[in-house]
């Protein structure tokens, strides 16, 4: 083969190969492209299926309800949580009690107010909740209670509880206003009025509570003079119970959660005792609760 | 033809009997840049969220109930995965990253290089994937420090795959020259 000829057959080697570079290049760009365009698509999607409402998980809050028996019977139990109980657990394992504030008096038709505010799918307000009721039952009696648990998509899923959202209750000490905002999904429940509003936005945040808990909920203002947001033990004592467990156990002065539920309610108990003037009597001169005053915060 | 930059870099490092057989890695030089430059940004993100998973004080509460809402997002219980944080995985994914995207990486000739890139970006991809889904579907609602995490990752996929591709065909066109 002459040299021409070899070079020519060089030349077109040369050119063949540059042909298949050029193609594989082509293959390689498009698989690129086409990942880029499939992760494009995929987040598009995502985002779209959340605009439009499609996807959303479900979580009925009527799925996480009690009947009407079960409920009584839950919150009979509370409500007969034996003195002695709550006598021997006095402040209990609680942390962050309410603190001392100035503020206006909040009020209702001459009584000292308290005013929560809280969501249905609110783990920490769950937990919360046991205490409330338990605490204002010593000076009232509460009607329309209902139970749910707390969203099975946050920290401590499903903790059981009760809502304040139907409820009512009637008391010649005090007067309660509980706000569930959002129920169990997420979903818009109840609205704050104006004045209950301001508190709640002036009294959570900074400096009462740190900048990362700025209008975090549970939030508790008792008349005016004490507040706390947030829970005061940790949900996950409750993991694993049922609601008719937990207000049976809150009668059992050794178990975690009588420390905690019902030390919650004792300062929450006493708190109430500073606004009522210590009435009634029998309530507030309570060893638990004289124990528990002790543990309010100062603020 | 004159040779490129990269070319007579990597002729420079190639023996002299390895020269008229050299391949180039020949990735383009934004690629290389931009590479890096992500994985910085997204180490320095990460980093700060990663402070703030562990120095933040644990606040018993559900927090405001904004659309905007990081700290909903990192007390959420998809802030962590098997317990460990999800900030730490993003920190660690991106060291990773910044590893590999270094001019030395990619100008190695060891494919597997190549291939940990790529695979570690396109799992970071499915993760973000994932973090996604939480945050619209299950959290309810975004950090703007995690999305600028998704983000720099979902360009660093897009850059280390085009990045990919170009090195293997300007691999291959400088084998046929």
């Amino acid at each position: 083969m002459s040299t021409k000829s070899r070079s020519r057959r060089a030349e077109q080697v040369r050119q063949m190969q540059a042909a298949a570079a050029r193609k594989e290049r082509v293959r390689r760009l498009a698989i690129a492209g086409t990942a880029g365009a499939v992760v494009v698509v995929v987040i598009v999607v995502l985002v779209v299926l959340k605009l439009t409402g499609a996807g959303t998980p479900s979580n009925n809050p009527a799925a996480a309800g009690g009947n009407a028996a079960q409920t009584a019977k839950v919150v009979s139990l509370i409500e007969s949580v034996p003195k002695s109980t709550l006598d021997k657990v006095g402040p209990g394992t609680v942390s962050n009690p309410p603190k001392a504030i100035t503020a206006p008096k909040l009020t209702a038709d001459g009584k000292p107010r308290v005013l929560y505010v809280g969501a249905e799918y609110c783990p920490y307000c769950a937990a919360t909740r046991w205490g409330i009721v338990q605490a204002l039952s010593r000076f009232g009696a509460w009607s329309g209670l209902g139970l749910t648990s707390s969203t099975a998509n946050d920290v401590y899923p499903n903790t059981p509880t009760l809502t304040f959202h139907g409820s009512s209750y009637s008391s010649q000490y005090l007067a309660f206003t509980g706000v569930e905002t959002k129920d169990r999904a997420g979903n818009p429940l109840e609205t704050l009025s104006a004045a209950d509003s301001a508190v709640f936005e002036k009294y959570d945040s900074p400096p009462y509570v740190p900048e990362q808990g700025k209008l975090g909920i549970p939030f508790l203002d008792l008349g005016g003079s004490y507040m706390s947001s947030g829970t005061a033990y940790n949900p996950g004592i409750l993991k694993g119970m049922t609601h008719v467990q937990i207000a049976h156990a809150m009668s059992n002065p050794s178990s975690p959660v009588a420390e905690a539920i019902d030390g919650e309610a004792n300062i929450y108990t006493a708190a109430i005792c500073s606004l009522t003037g210590n009435q009634p009597g029998a309530v507030c001169s309570a060893p638990g609760v004289k124990a528990a005053k002790s543990a309010l915060g100062k603020g | 033809m004159a040779p490129t930059a990269d070319r007579r870099e990597e002729l420079a490092e190639a023996g002299p009997g390895e020269r008229m057989r050299a391949p180039t890695t020949g990735t383009p030089r934004w690629v290389q840049a931009t590479s890096l430059l992500l994985c910085v940004a997204g180490l320095a993100v990460a980093g700060y969220l990663t402070y703030e998973h562990y120095s933040a004080s644990v606040t018993l509460a559900c927090p405001d109930t904004g659309v905007v809402n990081c700290f909903k997002v990192t007390t959420s219980q998809y802030s962590t995965l098997l317990g460990i944080p999800v900030a730490l995985l993003g920190l660690l994914f991106f060291a990773g990253e910044t590893l590999l995207c270094l001019p030395w990486a990619w100008r190695a000739r060891l494919p597997a290089v190549g291939l940990l890139r790529l695979a570690g970006a396109s799992v970071g991809v499915l993760f973000v994937f994932y973090l996604v889904y939480a945050e619209l579907f299950r959290i309810d609602a975004i950090c703007l420090y995690c999305t600028a995490v998704h983000v720099i990752t979902l360009l660093l996929f897009f850059v280390v795959a085009f990045g990919q591709a170009l090195t293997g065909t300007r691999h291959t066109a400088s084998s046929a020259d």
